[in-house]
């Protein structure tokens, strides 16, 4: 079988510098994502799951353990990431902070207005980004990683910040982007419906230290309905894991 | 609809600082009126000197030879002060290495590198640049090395994953982020510029607007010192509307359009 993602024994130790106290942000994690696979970290705060994500991002080193991105033809693999805020380039328009993505990956410039498209932005293109609603900002967010045609895209609570009606429509929006191109996909949220709804594998985490509680799979075929009774009963057994 | 807005849009813009300028002209011209003392002269007799110095052929090559020596000091000023304030505003290290010398450099008057310079370079174009140079980049690396230290830092961490190159983060991040703090360090160093030019041209230069004052001030001719300072100011009010507003709106598009 082959993988897009492998963390072995990865450890991760903060040291608050005011106090000198050392933390255990991650102790010994160990997982294997598939390609084109989803899958979802749920916990509580200080359970370690954007640290994870920032570890798999490289935006971190581990103290202990190894992260490996793989690609079938053994290239590296392209990395995208949409964050808990839009961040995006307030200077620049919509299509500029798309385009730049695209162009740092050496994707032709023609793909920016299917991207935007793809997320129902296809008019706001010359609008600057403080024109825009939260939701849509967010959206531009989706388009620029969906522009790189990453093979592994990190989700770092990309919903959290919107009303529920907006989550709600961006969640769609995602399942339908992923339809059209498959990537490789990790979520971290607070929220286990919407992990029950995107995901294809659900992992909760435990805090202090941060680890590995439990594993749900989610076997309901795409395009799933948010309001599927299945999807409850998976939240509720995520829910039992983590203790609530 | 769209021509009504642009009028309003003009008046309010034009109105105010007008008023001003009348109101300051006309304060001025009644004191003048009441006092009746050659050194307070009216406008008038301002005027006249004023076109005086036109007449003479003085006024543009006097306030070109400023001009151009603050040019140079300014650029040279800015250099030094993105060369100082982008590393002070990168690492904690080399802020606490270099916020010494630039608050020094802060609290010493114009008058004294004006001084020093005249000892040190004389008459030469290297007295007024670096005197400028020398007065203003504190300032300005200051506000740089502030700009700096705003940037957000989420924006860096989208343009590492997402790989953006060496000229898209100086172009399209670092650049339109740091904006707002040149422009106002080069504000604030202009202004600094402009009084130490004066200086160095009083002691050591003979020409240009400093030189042309410390003239009209020995032949205690007030109306006279008045005039060059007031073609002094037109020029600034030229570079502050014409050109330093002109950066600012460009700079700041995105956010009015916002606004819309």
């Amino acid at each position: 079988m082959s993988v897009a993602v492998r963390l072995t024994g990865v450890g991760k130790t903060f040291t608050r510098p005011e106090t000198g106290v050392s933390e255990i942000a991650l102790r010994d994690i160990s997982l294997s994502i598939e390609p084109g696979e989803l899958v979802a970290f749920v916990g509580p705060s200080g359970s370690g799951k954007t640290t994870l994500l920032n570890l798999i991002a490289r935006l971190q080193l581990p103290d202990t353990g190894a992260v490996e991105l793989t690609r079938a033809d053994g290239a590296v693999p392209r990395l995208a990431m949409v964050f808990q805020q839009p961040r995006l380039l307030e200077w620049r328009t919509v299509a500029e902070n798309v385009r730049l993505a695209a162009d740092a990956a050496g994707i032709p410039r023609e793909r920016v207005a299917p991207a935007l498209e793809a997320v129902g932005l296809a008019a706001y293109g010359g609008a600057f980004p403080l024109m825009l609603s939260g939701g849509q900002r967010q959206r531009v967010a989706l388009a620029r990683a969906f522009v790189v045609e990453p093979d592994i895209i990190l989700f770092d609570e990309p919903f959290s910040a919107l009303d529920e009606l907006t989550a709600r429509t961006l969640r769609s929006a995602m399942q339908t982007v992923r339809a059209i191109r498959p990537h490789t996909g990790i979520l971290v949220t607070h929220n286990t419906l919407e992990a029950a709804f995107l995901a294809d594998r659900i992992l909760s985490f435990g805090a202090h230290p941060g680890r590995i509680v439990g594993e749900e799979r989610v076997a309901i075929p795409r395009p799933r309905d948010p309001d599927d009774e299945r999807l409850f009963r998976i939240h509720q057994r995520v829910l039992r894991e983590l203790g609530v | 609809m769209t021509a009504v807005i642009d009028a309003r849009a003009f008046r309010s813009a034009v109105v105010p600082p007008l008023a001003c300028i009348v109101l300051v002209a006309v304060a001025w011209q009644t004191m003048a009126s009441l006092l009746h003392s050659p050194l307070l002269p009216g406008l008038t007799e301002i005027g006249g000197a004023f076109a005086h110095i036109a007449a003479s052929g003085m006024l543009v090559p006097q306030i070109a030879a400023t001009l151009g020596r603050v040019a140079l000091g300014f650029a040279l000023a800015f250099a030094l002060a993105v060369a100082i304030g982008l590393p002070m505003g990168r690492s904690p290290r080399a802020r606490r290495f270099l916020e010494p010398a630039m608050l020094i450099g802060l609290t010493v008057p114009g008058l004294v590198w004006a001084l020093l310079c005249v000892i040190w370079f004389g008459v030469s174009l290297a007295n007024p640049i670096v005197a400028v140079a020398l007065s203003a980049a504190p300032a300005i690396a200051i506000t740089i090395a502030q700009g700096v230290r705003n940037v957000d830092p989420d924006l860096l961490e989208m343009a590492h994953v997402f790989h953006f190159g060496p000229l898209a983060r100086a172009r399209d991040l670092w650049l339109p982020a740091l904006a707002p703090y040149l422009l106002s360090g080069a504000r604030f160093g202009l202004s600094l510029a402009w009084k130490v030019i004066v200086l160095v041209e009083i002691f050591g230069m003979s020409s240009g607007v400093g030189y042309q004052l410390n003239a009209a001030f020995s032949s205690q001719n007030v109306a006279l010192v008045l005039a060059w300072t007031l073609a002094f100011g037109v020029v600034m009010a030229v570079l502050e509307y014409g050109v330093m507003q002109a950066l600012e709106r460009r700079a700041t598009r995105w956010r009015r359009s916002a606004r819309v």
